[in-house]
């Protein structure tokens, strides 16, 4: 039972507008499309799956990449999974990825480096996360501590 | 005996005779091996009161139980000594290919004492170890007179060589091994180069290895081999080197810049990041003997003022020795400036760590134009820098010998302020990772440590990154780097495989995948010790007590197991910036946990007892 979702549609809602901002933030953005890669999220409790594509031109004017929700037909280039408890803590700068890699929280099979190039880049989004939490009227899911 | 041969060879320079002497079964039960052994020996046999680059100043050589048995990471080899940086005791560990082929020629080690009345290398060969001229070779680099002895003994022989640096008596002189992997740190490269010792060439012999349980082990092997080379460690490591965290690294203030007075540059992170190097310099890669991982470098430059012929190329402490650290993020110039070092035997840390120092010096006016020869050193300038090297290696002009002595000597010499720009622990510069970002505890681990400044002396730095813990111990804290909740702990926990770690001459990388039961396997069916998890960390204690002994015998007290102001003052910039370390209270809390006296630093007596060395106690508390 997750601590922080009621279901799949309610992690769709949170990350659809978080992601939404991260991929047209003029200065992550350009970075996080210079990874060239599709990355594929499995997530547990619950199931759910997002994939966000750096590697074909963005979907949508302004952004730097696309996201899909839910199942879809692009083949990853890197794949991670874990709970989505995991992740909502991750978002918020609580999470060490190396050590839940290391204890098995995690786990993540193939372009990993790729994916390692990735975490200075994402580093800025851990304040903004509860922010968007807050503006989406969700303040009793931020976390306010390790 | 199993796994060890139980022989060394001694050679005393002076008389050019050289004998085999059997070491007693205990010694490598009680000490493992490597550094470990390294320190048993001199305790019983060295002389505490002989200057480091004085004639009768002990060399030894050691390898671990694990050399030469075709597994992932474990055939490096140690070096160890009386510092002449430090003045204290030291070690140093070394992959590449050495330590198997002295394994091969049927020996654990080379003890080495005398000074030869002119140049010679020692040539290790199946019909014995014979003492050969090496007039023609002094002088020249390491890469030519590895060539040069391949040339004479066949393209198989293994090679440890010093260059001019150690000719010199440069106090952070290196031992290269085939001219591309080096005993790095501590000035072993001015030992031999005290006792006109050369070079060391064996041709390996063919001696077999009895193992405790040969079938046992070749299964081991066979499952530790695929974990090293099924790990994401080694995936990463092996696509992009040792600077693959380089980026993360300094988005966390792990990464000194500007002799440690900024922790956060971005920029630098990605010029210097080992992804960089993949995409711009790297021509291939290579890997120490027998290891999956391969995250050694191979780079050519091909044109600009730092152009390098395709060969070795810089690893993460020399990317930021001199990047990050002399303010460059020139690739390429961390390129030439790691192959020049290495052609001069120069340990890169020391070597970009005092450029940085005299850098500062200079800026804040403390070191003037009368002591560095006119020359103006300014953060970035890496033709200067990259220049000064050979002056330094040969110790030309007044400036170079000032260089060559090291950062703390240099500051010494300087006047005494000059002391707050160094960075280092008892003497041995600090390692590219600044514990004020990439984790407190590495500041105890580098204050606590018997050689100084270390940053794979103990298992902390990778502790606290979160790339291993010991569930097998119930040690599965989470550790947050900046903060100094639970660092004593697992200081201790660090310091005890961290000696296994060096005296197994095991490699960090490669044995973050291992287990503590697979280490006990390892030990027992290679060397028969009949271990458990328990005793194994038993000796691992010993080995860490063993060396404060040593340090103790050459004056080091508790008072010595600090860092200076620079590393624990809080960081001005990046993610570290304002939080002070609780250093003396991670002190104080070790040193309970590990039962050291807080005057004399050393276990007490009942301590030593506890840890069988009775004996060793009676010399340091009757003394």
């Amino acid at each position: 039972m997750s601590e922080y979702y009621r279901d799949q549609e309610h992690l769709y809602e949170v990350y659809n507008y978080f992601l939404e901002q991260v991929l047209r933030d003029e200065k992550i953005g350009p970075k996080m499309s210079r990874a060239n890669i599709i990355i594929k999220f499995i997530y547990t409790d619950p199931e759910s799956e997002i994939t966000i594509d750096l590697k074909s031109p963005p979907a949508k004017e302004g952004m730097y990449g696309t996201f899909y929700l839910g199942p879809c037909d692009l083949k990853e280039d890197v794949w991670s999974k874990q709970s989505a408890d995991h992740s909502h803590r991750f978002w918020h700068g609580f999470e060490n990825p190396i050590a839940a890699v290391t204890r098995g929280k995690v786990k993540q099979g193939g372009k990993i480096t790729a994916m390692l190039k990735l975490l200075p880049v994402v580093k800025p989004t851990f304040k903004r996360f509860p922010q968007v939490l807050e503006e989406m009227g969700y303040a009793e899911m931020v976390v306010k501590n390790r | 005996m199993f796994g060890n041969t139980g022989k060394i060879i001694k050679i005393d320079l002076e008389s050019g005779r050289t004998a085999i002497e059997s070491l007693p079964e205990a010694y490598y039960r009680n000490f493992i091996g490597g550094s470990g052994l390294a320190a048993k020996y001199f305790w019983e046999n060295g002389d505490f009161g002989v200057d480091p680059l004085a004639p009768a100043a002990m060399l030894i050589f050691m390898n671990g139980p694990l050399a030469g048995l075709r597994l992932s990471g474990a055939s490096r080899g140690s070096v160890a000594a009386r510092s002449p940086l430090t003045g204290n005791w030291g070690d140093s560990s070394c992959g590449g290919y050495f330590a198997p082929a002295l394994r091969y020629a049927g020996f654990d080690g080379i003890v080495i004492t005398g000074r030869s009345s002119s140049p010679v290398w020692l040539q290790i060969d199946p019909t014995g170890v014979t003492l050969r001229a090496a007039d023609d070779l002094w002088g020249q680099t390491t890469s030519e007179t590895d060539r040069a002895l391949k040339a004479e003994n066949g393209r198989f022989c293994r090679t440890l060589v010093i260059g001019p640096a150690g000719e010199h008596g440069v106090r952070y002189a290196n031992i290269m091994n085939e001219a591309h992997h080096a005993f790095g740190r501590a000035g072993f490269g001015a030992v031999m180069g005290s006792k006109n010792l050369k070079a060391i060439a064996v041709n390996a012999g063919k001696n077999r290895m009895q193992l405790a349980d040969p079938q046992k082990f070749a299964d081991l092997r066979r499952t530790l081999n695929q974990q090293v080379r099924d790990s994401i460690t080694g995936m990463v490591l092996g696509e992009l080197g040792t600077a693959a965290r380089l980026e993360y690294g300094v988005c966390n203030g792990d990464v000194p810049i500007r002799n440690w007075t900024s922790s956060f540059w971005e920029e630098m992170g990605e010029a210097l990041t080992g992804d960089a190097l993949s995409e711009t310099y790297l021509t291939g890669r290579k890997a120490c003997a027998f290891c999956s991982i391969a995250c050694k470098r191979v780079v050519r430059v091909d044109d600009g003022p730092f152009a390098v012929a395709n060969g070795p190329g810089p690893e993460y402490e020399t990317i930021v020795s001199f990047g990050a650290l002399l303010g460059s993020m020139d690739l390429a110039a961390t390129c030439r400036a790691g192959r020049v070092c290495n052609e001069l035997g120069l340990d890169t840390i020391s070597a970009g760590a005092t450029l940085a120092w005299a850098t500062e010096a200079m800026h804040k006016q403390a070191l003037s134009e009368e002591k560095t020869a006119g020359m103006r050193l300014q953060w970035g300038d890496m033709q200067t820098y990259i220049g000064l090297l050979p002056q330094i290696a040969r110790r030309q002009g007044p400036f170079g010998n000032l260089l060559a002595d090291g950062s703390v000597a240099a500051a010494r010499k300087t006047g005494e302020q000059t002391l707050a720009y160094t960075a280092h622990s008892k003497g041995l510069e600090a390692p590219m990772h600044d514990p004020r970002g990439g984790g407190h505890g590495l500041a105890l681990a580098y204050a606590v440590s018997p050689r100084g400044g270390c940053h794979v002396a103990t298992t902390m730095l990778p502790m606290e990154a979160g790339a291993c813990y010991y569930p097998e111990i119930d040690f599965d804290l989470d550790l947050e780097p900046m903060t100094g909740r639970d660092k004593p702990l697992a200081a201790v926990v660090a310091a005890e495989i961290g000696a296994i770690e060096n005296s197994a001459c095991f490699c960090q990388f490669a044995d973050r995948e291992i287990t503590l039961p697979q280490w006990v396997d390892l030990f027992n069916t290679v060397a028969g010790y009949d271990w458990n998890i328990r005793t194994m960390l038993r000796a691992g204690r010993r080995v860490f007590y063993l060396k404060r002994l040593l340090n103790f015998r050459y004056g080091r007290t508790a008072a010595d197991d600090t860092l200076p102001p620079r590393m624990l003052e809080p960081a001005r910039d990046g993610e570290p910036e304002g939080i002070q370390i609780n250093f003396e209270e991670m002190k104080a809390a070790f040193y309970d946990l590990m039962g050291l006296d807080p005057q004399k630093g050393i276990p007490s007596r009942e301590v030593l007892e506890t840890y069988q060395m009775p004996a060793e106690a009676s010399v340091v508390w009757e003394a």
